[in-house]
């Protein structure tokens, strides 16, 4: 049994766990810093947050200097480094670029001379702040948090603060989307679990079919559909109902009803699989006993499908979480979720830092939300028949 | 990590090395695709090939740094020439993922003066304005805007506008609609509480604005009537009007932001030699004068002017040069890169309040 199981969990160690776990590294990792100033990383201890350094600091850096001068280390240095500071990459490749000997009387004022920001505690507190191996910079920043001079965690200004909004709203629009799917998809699975093994057959083909079909292809049709122009727009202003035409796309509205159409059938299915169980002869007794048809489905037919609604669910609300292209093409500025953060820190910002730390959030959100459930209503029922 | 990725290397190599494609030299260009990649390949790439026997094989990527990065880091290159907009030309060349390289020993440098010159990394080939464009069948005579002005005025002209969803260029734009003289504009933006100024004047048009990501996407919303006005880049604007027949008007006194377009050698390649030639190629007079009479857009090679049919020149801001803002220079690409993550962040927020 175990050799047969190796092969598997090797797999699912080498592609899931080990990658994830590295990808949560990345979010605290800070070894960049360190290695590329040696020298500064070794005095950082020598003054108190918030106050200038001694002569000492100033001559390390200069050294360390030397050695990255020119080079594209650092640049990437300083673009790290500015993510704390904005301005600290012109500092810092202007300083490369006038560097003073090592040798110089006073170290300070041969930097100061360059650039007077090196006169200045702040750039100097996130110097120290940065240069140990690991940081807490890119969760702090995930949370709108940031360390502030004298090294205590205080809110970011009010224009940089987005974050925490921004699991908010993907927390909220996840739960809308799962909710609407409970109740567009119940009616039809048990339509489904009803109807005669051919009709049945016919259903399922009508939610496995969008089910196959890419989702970006989904998504696209939904936006030429709804536009101002669009076939749905338009048949209601011919038909009498509109005057001007509804804003249907690019907005929540439509950041809705897309995500709904394309998570229905990740709530139907084991809603069905489940509802399909359903002993009729359960139903016939509570009504022979006299149960009005509203009391079988509250009291019988409710309960025993729960494990179905609470699977479907779950999947739905953990799909949403994760959704970025949908929300990029058929939302506005204002319904964009978490996942197109990411995409964006990773790929155009290259913060992959920050990325990491907002994935790590994300995953915790998850984890937190799975366990509410859990607890709420017994893990074995989250399972997926 | 190396050996696999040795042995994919080596792998590739065989896979390559089929009978027909033996010795048969090759380049990769990297562009934004649509309408101007097009134009390139009809007007660069194609006759290059046949002048030379060099093949080139075209990708499409939307200006991510990122994805410069990850093929120098595992060293794994797939491409060799890179299209780059201003700002990602001097990161790229700072962090070393490009080469650089003196182009004046290769191009003749003064017809290049007008757009800044050569990068350390890249060497200019096209200049993309964006512009104020409006439907000249649905806005006529006085009902059309003439400037950034108008395009704030929403009493006067009632409507939404289109706007790019990114702070540069529209930062931009809104310093200029809040009278800065566009040559000006880098100097007012830089300045202290240039940022602040621009943020207030995009405040008093945010209600009124639908933001787009990608350029066919700004169109569409002039085409339908979604926006009665808006910002688009000049060669989509020609592009849409020449595949749907529509009368797209561009406002070139209004003012407009001219981005530069670089294209750089990947740091490392082994064909840095062949990458060279056809950059060479591509910006040499008669090239960019076919690649300016298919695309419309301004020539970065000035001598190209003179080719061009009078119906083409009479697309581009002509007599309005001076109505343009360069993003250019090194106090204004530097200001981009100690800033930018901060107001692209403050400007995400900003928008969805």
């Amino acid at each position: 049994m175990l050799a047969l199981m190796a092969p598997s969990v090797v797999f699912v160690c080498l592609v899931f766990v080990l990658p994830i776990a590295l990808f949560l590294f990345r979010a605290v990792d800070n070894s960049d810093v360190p290695r590329a100033l040696p020298k500064l990383a070794s005095v950082i201890g020598t003054w108190n947050e918030g106050e200038l350094p001694p002569d000492p600091v100033y001559r390390a850096l200069i050294e360390d200097l030397t050695v990255l001068r020119g080079s594209s280390e650092l640049a990437v240095l300083a673009r790290r480094l500015n993510y704390a500071l904005p301005g600290f990459r012109g500092t810092l490749t202007r300083t490369g670029r006038m560097l003073p000997a090592a040798d110089v009387p006073s170290a300070k004022d041969a930097l100061v001379a360059v650039d007077a920001k090196w006169a200045d505690p702040e750039l100097w507190a996130v110097l120290r702040q940065q240069t140990g191996p690991v940081t807490d910079f890119f969760l702090l920043t995930a949370l709108d948090r940031k360390r502030d001079v004298a090294g205590e965690i205080v809110p970011v200004a009010g224009d940089q603060a987005i974050f925490i909004d921004l699991y908010g709203r993907t927390l909220w629009v996840s739960l809308g989307v799962t909710l609407f799917c409970v109740i567009l998809g119940f009616p039809i699975a048990a339509a489904m679990a009803r109807a005669t093994p051919a009709v049945a057959n016919w259903m399922l083909l009508g939610v496995l079919v969008p089910f196959w079909t890419s989702l970006l292809v989904r998504t696209t049709a939904w936006v030429i559909l709804l536009q101002n122009e669009g076939l749905v727009n338009r048949t209601l202003i011919w038909l009498g109902v509109l005057d001007t035409p509804l804003q249907l796309v690019f907005n929540r509205t439509g950041v809705y009803i897309a995500m709904v159409h394309v998570l229905l059938p990740y709530m139907i299915l084991p809603l069905y699989s489940v509802i399909k169980g359903i002993q009729q002869s359960h139903l016939r007794a509570a009504a022979s006993l006299g149960a009005s048809p509203l009391r079988v489905f509250l009291t019988v037919y409710l309960p025993l499908s729960m494990p179905g609604v609470v699977a479907g669910a779950t999947l739905v609300f953990v799909s949403a979480v994760g959704f970025y292209v949908t929300p990029a093409l058929v939302g506005g500025p204002r319904d964009q979720m978490i996942g197109y953060f990411i995409s964006y820190f990773t790929n155009s910002a290259v913060n992959w830092g920050l990325a990491s730390a907002l994935g790590a959030f994300l995953l915790l959100l998850v984890a937190i939300t799975y366990l509410i459930l859990g607890k709420l209503v017994g893990f074995d029922r989250l399972k997926v028949r | 990590m190396p050996f696999p990725l040795a042995a994919f290397g080596v792998l590739a190599a065989l896979v390559a090395a089929g009978p027909a494609v033996a010795q048969q030299r090759q380049v990769t260009v990297v562009n934004q695709g649509g309408a101007p990649a097009e134009a390139q390949r009809v007007a660069v790439f194609e006759p290059f090939t046949r002048e030379t026997g060099i093949r080139v094989v075209v990708d499409t990527y939307n200006q991510e740094l990122a994805r410069l990065r990850s093929q120098i880091e595992t060293k794994n290159l797939i491409w060799d020439i890179v299209s780059l907009n201003p700002i990602n030309e001097a990161a790229g060349c700072e962090e070393g993922l490009l080469e650089k390289i003196d182009w004046k020993q290769y191009i003749p440098a003064k017809p290049f003066d007008a757009v800044g010159g050569f990068g350390a990394c890249g060497a200019p080939y096209l200049i993309s304005p964006g512009v104020l464009a409006y439907d000249s069948d649905k806005l006529k005579g006085d009902q059309a805007p003439t400037s950034w002005q108008d395009f704030w005025n929403v009493e006067k002209f009632p409507g939404k506008r289109g706007m790019l969803y990114q702070p540069d260029q529209m930062l931009e734009v809104a310093l200029i609609a809040d009278g800065v003289a566009p040559p000006d504009v880098p100097k007012v933006l830089t300045a202290p509480g240039g940022v602040d100024r621009a943020f207030r004047k995009l405040g008093e048009i945010k209600p009124h604005v639908k933001w787009w990501r990608s350029g066919d996407e700004s169109m569409q919303l002039i085409l339908t009537g979604e926006v009665t006005m808006g910002y688009g880049w000049q060669g989509r604007v020609l592009a849409a009007n020449a595949t749907n027949k529509r009368n797209l008007k561009i406002v070139w006194p209004a003012g407009y932001v001219n981005a530069i377009i670089y294209l750089g050698v990947m740091k490392g390649t082994p064909r840095k030699d062949d990458a060279i030639k056809l950059i060479q190629y591509n910006l040499s007079t008669p090239a960019m004068a076919r690649y300016a009479d298919i695309m419309g857009l301004p020539p970065a090679n000035a001598e190209t002017y003179p080719l061009l049919s009078e119906a083409k020149r009479a697309d581009l801001p002509g007599q309005y040069l001076d109505r343009g803002m360069m993003q250019g220079g090194s106090t204004y690409i530097n200001f981009w890169l100690d800033n930018g993550d901060a107001i692209r962040q403050r400007f995400a927020t900003f928008v969805a309040q």
